[in-house]
């Protein structure tokens, strides 16, 4: 399926994709109310862009005690929020903390790539970090993204 | 259903033209996205881009002619403020002569004609008073290089580049798709090197990291001159075929010792200069050196940036593929009048003061003009239109700024917000936005030229640049220099002698391609007319003789900025401003909700040790004093890393605390007259 891929290496925080998920979901460029987060670590010297990565064994779908997470057709995982009863067990479950809470709904809120448009986040990274494209191990090259945080954060930079 | 069309065209929410697909239903804008097919965005656009709709649509535009009168602003017919004006400034000009009248451009509008017009308009009634944003952005690089080897590239061919240095500059968030294309380089093997004293968006993705202290560049640049010119590491036959000077650097470089430079820059240059030098070496002449607006901004400005523009020369990397590439340029026709209205014997203000910015650029110096006005000296300065401009945010000494816009005669500012600088003046005109307007705009990065339609139609009273001046100029009895009735008409003139239409340029939504690569073009130059380069001795300068002949040294020499070499008693703290924020343009765009939400307000940076020698901690308001004034700010402290100790920063734009109350408008680069900004000497207290 086509995911929204993440290259650290190109990363340099400018958090477009941030403000632009924002403007998509409720209309304002408020970081807080994004679907993507984008982490730099001055000390260690990287920026991690994180979103959600619509997993094979989607933890958070596997939890959810109201069955308001599904996945499509296409294989994106989705959050009904008409069905979500708030209880957060999907932010809980989900090991990248990919999945934030609405505060004004009071219900879980999480990327579905854009429904029927290309990914927001994507058409916005104006250094190329961001890629909408066809993966077909997406957790082959999750491993290698994976890699590069553990070994920066072991390293714990360079002062 | 609403009629909805897709128009293809380009942003003006910075200077860097992406592609946009713009999407309009019933002349509303409602979106915009990047055109993948343009080769300079590929489709990717930044949120200020985005934004345009919040700025095309604003509820705050001004839509209708204003007038200041004693009851406050006074809605009037577009008919009568332009008779007003014209007759105010054709009185003014009877009183007290022609030049006593002046423009001044901005970037708000879209600039690419703009600044010709506007230029073309005030030759043509006699005045050679033109003045810009330019007097303290983009020109200090321009003449730099241009001194060097007669032209600067800001498009360098990052793509190909085998070895990339960014000097004070931070493209992710000034021209936010840089960053692909350097990030293109770097997948390319190009290592990254970013030289500020702040660690900027772009410097997370650095190689190496050069944390120096604010305007000592110069120093770090000759040092590493001193490193290649020590290992031989530099082009001889380059060196001694196409350039002059090289004896006088190569002994100038040898005072530039790693210990001197360690101590000058506050770095470990025995590390850095051995490593980066090679690196530049190894990658010759695919080298890019990439100076951006941070190096303009100190008294030592403009020869900081000729010591940058010498590894040019030293490495072969002008004109080089990879390297600082010179685009082969349109030949669109020019607005300006210099043949037709000779200026010179008319007194262009500042140019007694700084012959370089006017022999270069035709640029009179806003700092100075700010003292005529208040002093009627060397002749009164009475009148000012000024378009897309907001002086009060974006000139140093901004009560001088206040001051002096408060004592013309005529003050017009045409804009689509009622600035700073608009709520001074005695008429504000609305503007068209890019998107209500017709304008070429070319890449020369990629050698394309594109012509941008009408996406909208403005209100009836809100005139395109072109308009406006041809108005006004009819009524002044200049109207002979204004023959196209439209800016349709005038765009079909300037392409005239190009040997493409307008037509077929509007037909290229994502670019015409008016000319393929050709690097090394000083080969054939140097063979056919004797001059490789565009300056006195047709060789790339590395000393100067028309500086010489100026009075001023002909090598780029270095001067250590004032903060470092005296007692830091009063001031202890040296303040950077103006870093950029990827959603504001300078002085503009913060009426915008949207943005807001993104970034909220001023602050000023502290490193966490002065931070804490202060008692601060992030949201604290602080009241800054410079030797001109104060400011009351809040308090961000930053990562240890991400600014030096005894180092600050506040971005410029922000009237609830504008920092050009404390930058200084009489201290300036000799040559340039580029004001001092990223390092003005200041104190810190609590409030």
């Amino acid at each position: 399926m086509r995911l929204v891929t993440m290259e650290p290496k190109k990363c340099v925080g400018c958090r477009n994709c941030e403000y632009a998920c924002s403007y998509n979901n409720n209309g304002t460029c408020d970081s807080k109310q994004s679907n993507i987060q984008v982490n730099f670590y001055p000390k260690e010297g990287v920026c991690i862009p994180l979103t959600c990565m619509h997993c094979d064994e989607a933890w958070c779908l596997n939890v959810c005690p109201a069955a308001a997470i599904s996945r499509n057709e296409e294989g994106a995982v989705l959050v009904d929020q008409s069905r979500c009863a708030g209880c957060k067990m999907c932010m809980l479950a989900c090991p990248y903390g990919n999945i934030h809470f609405d505060t004004a709904k009071q219900v879980s809120r999480k990327c579905n790539l854009c429904g029927d448009e290309e990914p927001n986040c994507v058409n916005h990274c104006i250094a190329t970090a961001l890629n909408y494209e066809e993966v077909e191990d997406m957790d082959a090259g999750r491993g290698a993204f994976d890699t590069i945080i553990v070994k920066k954060l072991q390293d714990g930079g360079d002062q | 259903m609403a009629d909805q069309n897709i128009v293809q065209s380009l942003c003006r929410m910075c200077d860097d033209h992406c592609g946009i697909h713009v999407y309009v239903e019933d002349n509303k804008l409602v979106d915009i996205q990047g055109n993948k097919d343009h080769p300079w965005n590929r489709g990717r656009l930044c949120i200020k881009g985005r934004a345009g709709v919040d700025m095309v649509n604003a509820k705050d535009r001004i839509r209708k002619p204003l007038k200041r009168t004693e009851n406050g602003w006074e809605e009037i017919s577009l008919e009568q403020a332009l008779d007003e004006i014209a007759a105010k400034a054709k009185d003014i000009q009877g009183k007290y002569g022609d030049a006593t009248m002046s423009v001044w451009k901005g970037e708000a509008i879209g600039f690419m004609q703009q600044e010709e017009i506007a230029r073309r308009f005030i030759h043509a009634i006699g005045s050679p008073n033109y003045f810009s944003n330019n007097s303290e952005c983009f020109v200090g690089r321009w003449i730099g290089y241009s001194l060097m080897y007669g032209r600067w590239n800001s498009q360098p061919d990052f793509e190909n580049s085998k070895c990339i240095l960014l000097w004070g500059a931070n493209p992710a968030h000034a021209h936010p798709n840089m960053t692909q294309q350097i990030n293109r380089g770097r997948e390319n093997g190009a290592p990254l090197i970013v030289i500020d004293s702040r660690l900027s968006a772009m410097a997370r993705q650095a190689d190496y990291f050069v944390q120096l202290k604010p305007g000592t560049d110069g120093a770090f640049a000759w040092g590493l001159m001193r490193e290649l010119i020590h290992n031989e590491w530099i082009d001889h036959e380059f060196v001694s075929k196409y350039t002059t000077g090289y004896d006088k650097i190569a002994a100038y470089a040898s005072a530039f010792t790693h210990d001197y430079v360690a101590k000058e820059c506050g770095i470990d240059a025995a590390s850095l200069i051995p490593q980066i030098a090679k690196e530049m070496y190894q990658a010759a002449p695919a080298v890019i050196n990439y100076v951006g607006n941070g190096l303009e901004h100190h008294e030592n400005g403009i020869n900081n940036i000729r010591a940058v523009a010498c590894f040019d020369g030293l490495l072969a990397a002008v004109d080089a593929i990879g390297g600082n590439y010179s685009p082969v340029g349109f030949p669109l026709k020019e607005l300006t009048l210099y043949h037709e209205k000779p200026l010179l014997d008319l007194k262009p203000i500042g140019r007694d003061r700084l012959p370089v910015l006017y022999d270069f650029r035709q640029e009179c110096h806003t700092m100075t003009a700010m003292d005529t006005i208040l002093s009627n000296d060397p002749y009164p300065l009475r009148g000012m239109i000024i378009v897309g401009a907001n002086p009060v945010m974006t000139n140093p000494n901004a009560a001088k700024v206040i001051e002096a816009m408060k004592a013309l005669d005529l003050l017009v500012v045409r804009d689509l917000f009622m600035s700073e600088t608009a709520e001074l003046a005695h008429y504000v005109l609305p503007a068209a936005s890019y998107l209500e307007r017709s304008e070429y705009h070319i890449h020369g990065g990629c050698q394309i030229i594109g012509l941008t339609p009408r996406a909208i139609t403005p209100d009836p009273e809100t005139q395109d640049e072109y308009q406006f001046f041809h108005d006004i100029a009819h009524r002044m009895g200049a109207g002979v220099y204004f023959p196209w009735k439209d800016e349709d008409a005038l765009n079909e003139w300037l392409v005239s002698d190009s040997g493409v239409t307008a037509a077929e340029i509007a037909a290229h939504p994502s670019g015409y391609k008016y000319a393929e690569k050709k690097d090394r073009k000083f080969v054939e130059a140097m063979e056919q007319t004797g001059k490789a380069f565009n300056t006195p001795s047709g060789k790339l300068e590395f000393a100067s003789t028309y500086l010489k002949d100026l009075g001023y040294e002909e090598i780029p020499e270095y001067i250590p900025p004032a903060f470092n070499v005296k007692e830091k008693r009063d001031y202890p703290y040296t303040l950077i401003t103006g870093a950029r924020k990827v959603m504001y343009l300078h002085g503009r765009n913060r009426n915008f909700d949207r943005l807001v939400t993104a970034c909220p307000g001023p602050e000023i940076e502290l490193h966490p040790k002065d931070a804490a020698a202060l008692g601060l901690e992030t949201g604290d308001t602080v009241k800054v004093t410079s030797r001109i004034g104060s400011i009351e700010i809040p308090v961000m402290v930053m990562h240890h890393k991400e600014i030096r100790q005894g180092v600050t920063q506040i971005t410029h734009g922000w009237k609830e605390a504008n920092v050009n109350f404390l930058t200084h408008d009489d201290r300036f680069d000799p040559i340039d007259g580029f004001p001092l900004m990223k390092a003005v000497e200041i104190k810190i207290e609590k409030v």
